[in-house]
């Protein structure tokens, strides 16, 4: 049994049919990156699986049905989400925005644990945890989106475009942290726009287009498909 | 002068109760809450009936009229406000339409003539030679003690981070696990609260009619503009001075120029910083 379980899934918004009978598994561990032009539905493809946005379809995690749940369910079932353009909370410090993520946690034991671990991955955070998020560059701001939904320790972690406008330097930084949160066992299924970076740390990929996956399959393979190279690798 | 000080200390309180309940809802829940000078005027007859009808203890009383208002607040959001929130415009209409209503249900129960209450402390209080009555003098103490509780609150609180979360970005607080609909709830029951606070109050001091709401409605809104919609130090600021300008404009003018204050404060916030002092997109 997949770890999330997407089948079919369409979201309309008005009459637009933003997606269309899409499915996605993630397995337990697995990173899954999404791939696609702007547009192509991959933001709503994750707002629907952390139901802030209705859909259609099945949406099942850990074997349990996800349709009808308020989104802050599906936090506590363990699904954290990093949403596109990292949305911090901007006049709250660094520290106060990594510890809402933990919103839903009591065990103050844990949740201190769980702040090392992100300051671990991410150092420059220890020292400006008292720093108003809003001040940041735009790399800092994407380390605590992620940490702050690492805060929740989630079994799956939904990125959206975290390395878009983030300086070459950083943006390795960032997909270290991602490979080696999954290697402590979060499953990732990560939204990108960079397939270069996509294809190598993904262990498999699905591609959208106008609402609809065109192409799927394990990372490797992929990266050697004649369309995904011409269109998406440009080489 | 040290009169103006002391007068104008306990308008200001007052002002910012109310002022900071109306900024707060708005800045949490984007609610532009017309009725909540009906709070105001709630919580000044709950006081009415609990102690010179029902001759209810002071304790249990103001504690009473205190929290029913906010449940009154909270069932309002809940079940009028909620289901508007699409529209700026139909939550505006459908507060204007509580608050009128409120106000007619109270002409209804109570007619239209003066309702007394007693006060709370009969002494008078002498300072530096000013003599100025209990009731207001716990008016001022328990208006700043609630600010700074709330303060606290907010920014002490796991309660408080997440209003603040909700203010500043609602969809991001909802991938936090944060319920933003319970969010609404507290909040309200809080800006409800305080604005019946502040009616019971002055309900010993002012006088207790059915449109007795209406003004303070119009001053919370000035003070608001004034201070920036959705800052609460913002609205604290502004109360301090339309609650000195008043009081000044009362000593050397007459008290019937009062109203005009607050009034020409808007306009001219509007037309020289139309975002207020402390404008700024969310609350704090
Ligand atoms: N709130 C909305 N209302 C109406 N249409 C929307 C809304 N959000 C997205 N859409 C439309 O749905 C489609 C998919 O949008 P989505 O944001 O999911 O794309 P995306 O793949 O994430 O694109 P990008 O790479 O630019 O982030 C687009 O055509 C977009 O215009
Ligand atoms: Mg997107």
């Amino acid at each position: 049994m997949p770890l999330l379980e997407v089948k079919d899934l369409s979201v309309r918004y008005g009459k637009a049919l933003a997606v269309e009978q899409v499915s996605v598994t993630v397995d337990k561990g697995e990173l899954v990156g999404v791939l696609g032009p702007n547009g192509a539905g991959k933001t709503t493809l994750l707002k629907a699986i952390s139901r802030a946005i209705g859909s259609t379809g099945t949406l099942k995690f850990k074997g349990q049905t996800l349709e009808r749940l308020p989104p802050y369910d599906v936090v506590a079932r363990g699904i954290c989400h990093c949403p596109e353009g990292r949305r911090l909370f901007p006049e709250l410090s660094v520290l106060k925005n990594l510890q809402l993520g933990a919103y839903l946690r009591s065990n103050k034991a844990e949740i201190g644990e769980d702040l090392e671990r992100v300051f671990s991955l991410f150092p420059v955070l220890k020292e400006r945890q008292q720093q108003q998020s809003s001040t940041l560059s735009g790399g800092e701001q994407q380390m605590v989106a992620i940490g702050r939904a690492m805060m929740g320790r989630p079994e799956l972690l939904l990125l959206d475009e975290p390395s878009v406008g983030i300086a070459p330097r950083l943006k390795g930084l960032i997909f270290d942290a991602i490979e080696k949160i999954r290697k402590d066992g979060t499953a990732i299924l990560i939204v990108e726009q960079d397939a270069t970076a996509t294809l190598r740390i993904a262990d498999r990929v699905y591609v959208l287009e106008h609402g609809r996956t065109v192409r799927e399959g394990r990372a490797k393979d992929l990266a050697g498909d004649e369309y995904i190279r011409q269109v998406y690798l440009g080489v | 002068m040290l009169e103006i000080l002391i007068y104008g200390a306990v308008s200001s309180a007052i002002y910012a109760m109310l002022a900071v309940g109306f900024t707060l809802i708005f800045g949490v829940a984007r609610i532009l809450n017309l009725a909540h000078g009906a709070f105001y005027a709630l919580g000044a007859y709950a006081a009415y009936v609990f102690t010179s009808l029902l001759h209810w203890p002071l304790f249990i009383a103001a504690p009473l009229a205190v929290l029913s208002v906010a449940l009154f607040g909270v069932l309002m959001e809940r079940f009028l406000v909620r289901p508007l929130r699409y529209s700026q415009l139909a939550v505006l209409m459908i507060t204007l339409s509580v608050s009128l209503a409120v106000e007619q249900g109270l002409f209804i129960t109570f007619g239209s003539e003066y309702r007394n209450v007693p006060s709370f402390v009969a002494e008078k209080v002498s300072i530096g030679g000013v003599d100025i009555g209990g009731q207001r003098l716990l008016a001022l103490i328990a208006g700043v003690l609630v600010l700074l509780l709330l303060w606290l609150f907010i920014q002490r609180t796991r309660l408080g981070a997440a209003i603040l979360a909700v203010s500043q970005d609602p969809e991001a607080a909802q991938y936090m696990g944060i319920p933003t609909n319970r969010i609404f709830s507290v909040v309200m029951a809080i800006s409800a609260g305080t604005a019946a606070l502040a009616g019971v109050l002055v309900s010993p001091f002012l006088t207790v009619q059915p449109t007795m709401g209406l003004l303070p409605m119009v001053k919370a809104f000035a003070i608001v503009i004034v201070g920036g919609l959705g800052s609460i130090p913002g609205s604290i600021l502004a109360a301090l001075l339309l609650g000195y300008s008043e009081t000044i404009v009362a000593y050397l003018i007459s008290s019937s120029w009062t109203e005009l204050v607050s009034l020409v404060a808007v306009v001219i916030t509007l037309m020289i910083k139309p975002s207020g002092l402390l404008g700024r997109r969310a609350a704090f």
